[in-house]
């Protein structure tokens, strides 16, 4: 070997030079996409994903639901939960081993056996309007206690009227809401023709949109964060987080694990134009930064169009 | 053979050190195509509004393009490998300075632009593509021939492939287990909801390439530091147009070629594996099922073949082997037929499924042990050592091999087979007609059986075996001892 080139101190400088590099690269593009580390990519998230698709049941996705819950896991402890295992005396946290809910095998009746997917479209395609009003209802997802409730309890009626028995699971519900949620986000965006990739057969037909009647065809919307203010614990909306300390209490957290609370402003744009201001308090729990929804009101961005 | 042709050169830690050194280049590649599909897909330019049918088209055609970027790479790196002469070797430094750039370049894959313009975006995705490409060929075609240097022992070499091969095809897997492993840290660290909102962005694709390219790193310098070229090269310049002739004149390395190309139709169980699951074995969760003993098939096949090129030449053992894989579909086919497309298919169709992966441990190492072979037939008859090219000949073979593939595997199961696919916007897959299960289930087993047979038939015609390859193992240990560079060669015992 020639003298001077050590091939053990060129693997080992190698190695750590690499290593170095690529956990700055890696920390570096993490930090940027990761909406978690900052208040204002936080705030806007959460605004972009009801503004954008009308979503707001995917927007607790960043909000303090989600801490210490995987948010459908939070949906199903107190909200599927307590419907199918309605007759078992079952209780919010309850172990659910033994217990025979609606989700046990011999409450399928003869159509849920055979059902290909046919019924099943037509009661999600029945619950759609349903969900419409609701969001009518309520203005949108703020007061999501009264959505899920009323919403679970309405596909129960609906699927026991189309197929004839009690049969329901986590998986039925979430299907038929989350179908729901994306056909009207739809109606918002509209869509466009789709084609099977492998066959060419068109598998749905263009639809003009809420969004595209209210802002043209091409509408892009845009989002500025125009005020961010650190609020003091003597603020008011510290005060208010507080007094929903029992709501807290059910995402597993309270007021004594936010150390930061935050004040943003989102400006909503279409085509460069203001059409909604919205403000979110925003609250640090260790190093990451989540929506506080307790006192949150978004109702104007069910309304833009 | 003399005693000469029999010696031992390699230290056990090398023949160990090889196999860790592919699996290292493995871990890397085997991960990056299918990931960086998904990235540049799901996650790169998210919420930027592109209009998504011209992002599937660029799609498509960025790796169109890798795919001839590879190609022309495969022969420019393999001349260039067979004109690099240094102390370290002809291949080595190929490998331990070219996994810096690779490692970087990979990981830059995954840092996608901030852009809003969707012109930037496509020409990011094709250019960072084709550099990630240039550099893979760089270092993944240099370490596959290396097997050809490591020992002027034929026995000794046929050895180091095979578990050298076996490390390579376990870690084509590994980015599974990175991913896997990755998610679960997260998980823990994060929580359940604030991984999800990380995996959304791709954040956790991310991570893990970072440990699949400290992992090249890694291993890929123990590999440096510790194993040596002991095959001395020949000092002859060597035109490029006389290069790239071997590729497709040298009789026996031109067979070992062929071989892609005549099976080329093995790989296309792969577009109905998953209509396997869902329409033969009742759901499509068993994908993951149907691969699973497959691939530890491939796995057991790798060190089985080691077993059975000790009895006979790598002719017959790949004969062999492809007799047996046609087989061993063919019995898949009529169990299945058999038994009828119900649940009690599913536990039969699995271990045959195993059985039916042990073929594919011969595709994996005996051509690369003939390619050795005839590196040093070429080497006898011209007196130039060409094994970049000869390696680079094969993988480009491959290469063409690998888009026939994908052009037939459609066509067969979305045109011939009849495939009905669901206009239901309820129904995932619709029903199919019993011809059509029937024309699947032949995709999966009887069509790449004729191809299993295919690609044994340019092996008849190869001759680099039994008196033959002795003869030239010794000829060419009488001129290196000639010329004094056997002297060069340091061996264990």
């Amino acid at each position: 070997m020639k003298k001077g080139f050590n091939l053990k101190i060129y693997a080992a400088v190698t190695f750590f030079v690499i290593a170095g590099l690529l956990a700055t690269i890696t920390v570096t593009t993490y930090t940027s996409r990761y909406n978690g580390f900052s208040p204002e990519k936080t705030a806007v998230a959460f605004v972009q994903s009801i503004v954008e698709t009308g979503d707001g049941y995917n927007a607790y996705k960043n909000t303090i639901v989600s801490k210490n819950y995987k948010y459908g896991d939070f949906i199903r402890e107190y909200y599927m939960y307590p419907v199918i295992y309605a007759e078992c005396d079952y209780e919010i946290g309850d172990d659910r081993d033994g217990l025979k809910g609606y989700n046990d095998d011999s409450f399928k009746g003869e159509k849920t056996l055979n059902d290909d997917g046919t019924l099943s479209g037509q009661v999600i395609d029945t619950m759609y309007d349903y969900y419409a009003k609701l969001m009518k209802k309520y203005k949108g997802w703020d007061n999501y206690d009264g959505v899920f409730t009323d919403y679970f309890k309405e596909l129960c009626k609906v699927r026991e009227e189309v197929f004839g028995d009690k049969y329901m699971t986590d998986e039925i519900m979430f299907t038929a809401l989350e179908s729901n949620v994306r056909t009207y986000g739809e109606s918002l965006t509209g869509t466009e023709d789709e084609f099977d990739a492998n066959t060419g057969i068109q598998t749905s037909v263009k639809t003009v949109g809420a969004y595209q009647k209210a802002f043209g065809e091409d509408y892009k919307f845009t989002y500025e964060v125009t005020d961010t203010v650190i609020l003091s614990t003597s603020n008011a909306p510290w005060g208010k987080i507080n007094d929903n300390a029992d709501m807290l209490e059910t995402y597993k957290t309270s007021i004594d694990d936010m150390s930061e609370l935050f004040y943003v402003v989102v400006e909503v744009k279409a085509n460069g134009k203001t059409i909604a201001t919205q403000t979110v308090n925003v609250v640090k729990i260790k190093s990451t930064w989540y929506v506080e929804n307790t006192t949150i009101d978004t109702s104007a961005l069910y309304e833009i169009a | 053979m003399s005693d000469k042709s029999m010696k031992k050169y390699m230290k056990k830690s090398e023949i160990a050190t090889f196999g860790i050194g592919l699996f290292g280049v493995a871990l890397l590649t085997g991960w990056m195509p299918d990931y960086t599909a998904t990235f540049f897909a799901d996650f790169a330019f998210k919420g930027k509004g592109f209009d998504p049918d011209v992002m599937a088209n660029a799609l498509s055609v960025v790796f169109l393009v890798a795919g001839i970027v590879g190609a022309v790479c495969e022969l420019v790196i393999g001349y260039l490998v067979d004109n690099t002469r240094t102390k370290l070797g002809k291949v080595k430094p190929w490998i331990g300075f070219g996994v810096i750039p690779l490692a970087l370049i990979s990981m830059l894959v995954f840092v996608a632009p901030n852009t809003n313009n969707q012109t930037v975006a496509i020409a990011w995705m094709f250019i960072i593509y084709s550099l990630y490409t240039a550099f893979c060929c760089a270092v993944e075609s240099p370490a596959n021939c290396f097997g050809s240097l490591c020992s002027p022992n034929p026995s000794e070499r046929s050895s180091a492939i095979s578990i050298a091969s076996f490390l390579r095809s376990v870690g084509q897997s590994g980015g599974m287990v990175v991913i896997l492993v990755v998610g679960l840290v997260m998980k823990a660290i994060m929580g359940q909801q604030q991984f999800k909102n990380a995996e959304a962005q791709g954040l956790d694709l991310i991570i893990s390439t970072a440990v699949c390219a400290l992992g090249l790193i890694l291993f890929v310098m123990i590999f440096f530091t510790n194993n040596k070229e002991r095959v001395p090269f020949t000092q002859e310049k060597v035109s490029l147009k006389d290069a790239v002739k071997v590729v497709f004149t040298h009789k026996n390395l031109l067979m070992v070629s062929l071989t892609k190309l005549c099976g080329f139709g093995r790989g296309v169980y792969g577009t109905v594996s998953l209509y396997i699951a869902i329409y033969l074995l009742g759901s499509k969760d068993l994908k993951l099922g149907l691969l699973l003993p497959m691939g530890i098939g491939t796995a057991v096949g790798t060190l089985l073949v080691n077993i059975v090129l000790k009895k006979f030449s790598t002719k017959k053992t790949f004969i062999l082997f492809c007799f047996y894989g046609a087989s061993s579909l063919a019995i898949l086919f009529l169990v299945s037929k058999g038994i009828g497309f119900n649940n009690g298919l599913i536990i039969p169709f699995l271990i045959l499924n195993f059985f039916c992966g042990l073929q594919h441990g011969n595709t994996n190492v005996t051509p690369n042990i003939m390619i050795a072979d005839c590196v040093d037939e070429i080497e006898y008859k011209t007196g130039k050592r060409q094994e970049g090219l000869a390696y680079a000949g094969y993988g480009l073979f491959s290469k063409i091999a690998s888009a026939f593939t994908k052009a037939l595997g459609p066509w067969l199961l979305y045109t011939w087979s009849g495939y009905l696919a669901s206009t239901n916007a309820n129904v995932a897959y619709a029903e199919q007609t019993d011809a059509t299960l029937n024309k699947i289930l032949m995709i999966y087993t009887i069509i790449p059986a004729i191809f299993v047979v295919l690609q044994a038939v340019p092996i008849f015609f190869y001759d680099m075996v039994g008196d033959k390859k002795e003869m030239i193992t010794k000829e060419l240990i009488k001129r290196r001892e000639e010329k004094g560079l056997a002297d060069n060669v340091s061996a264990e015992n």
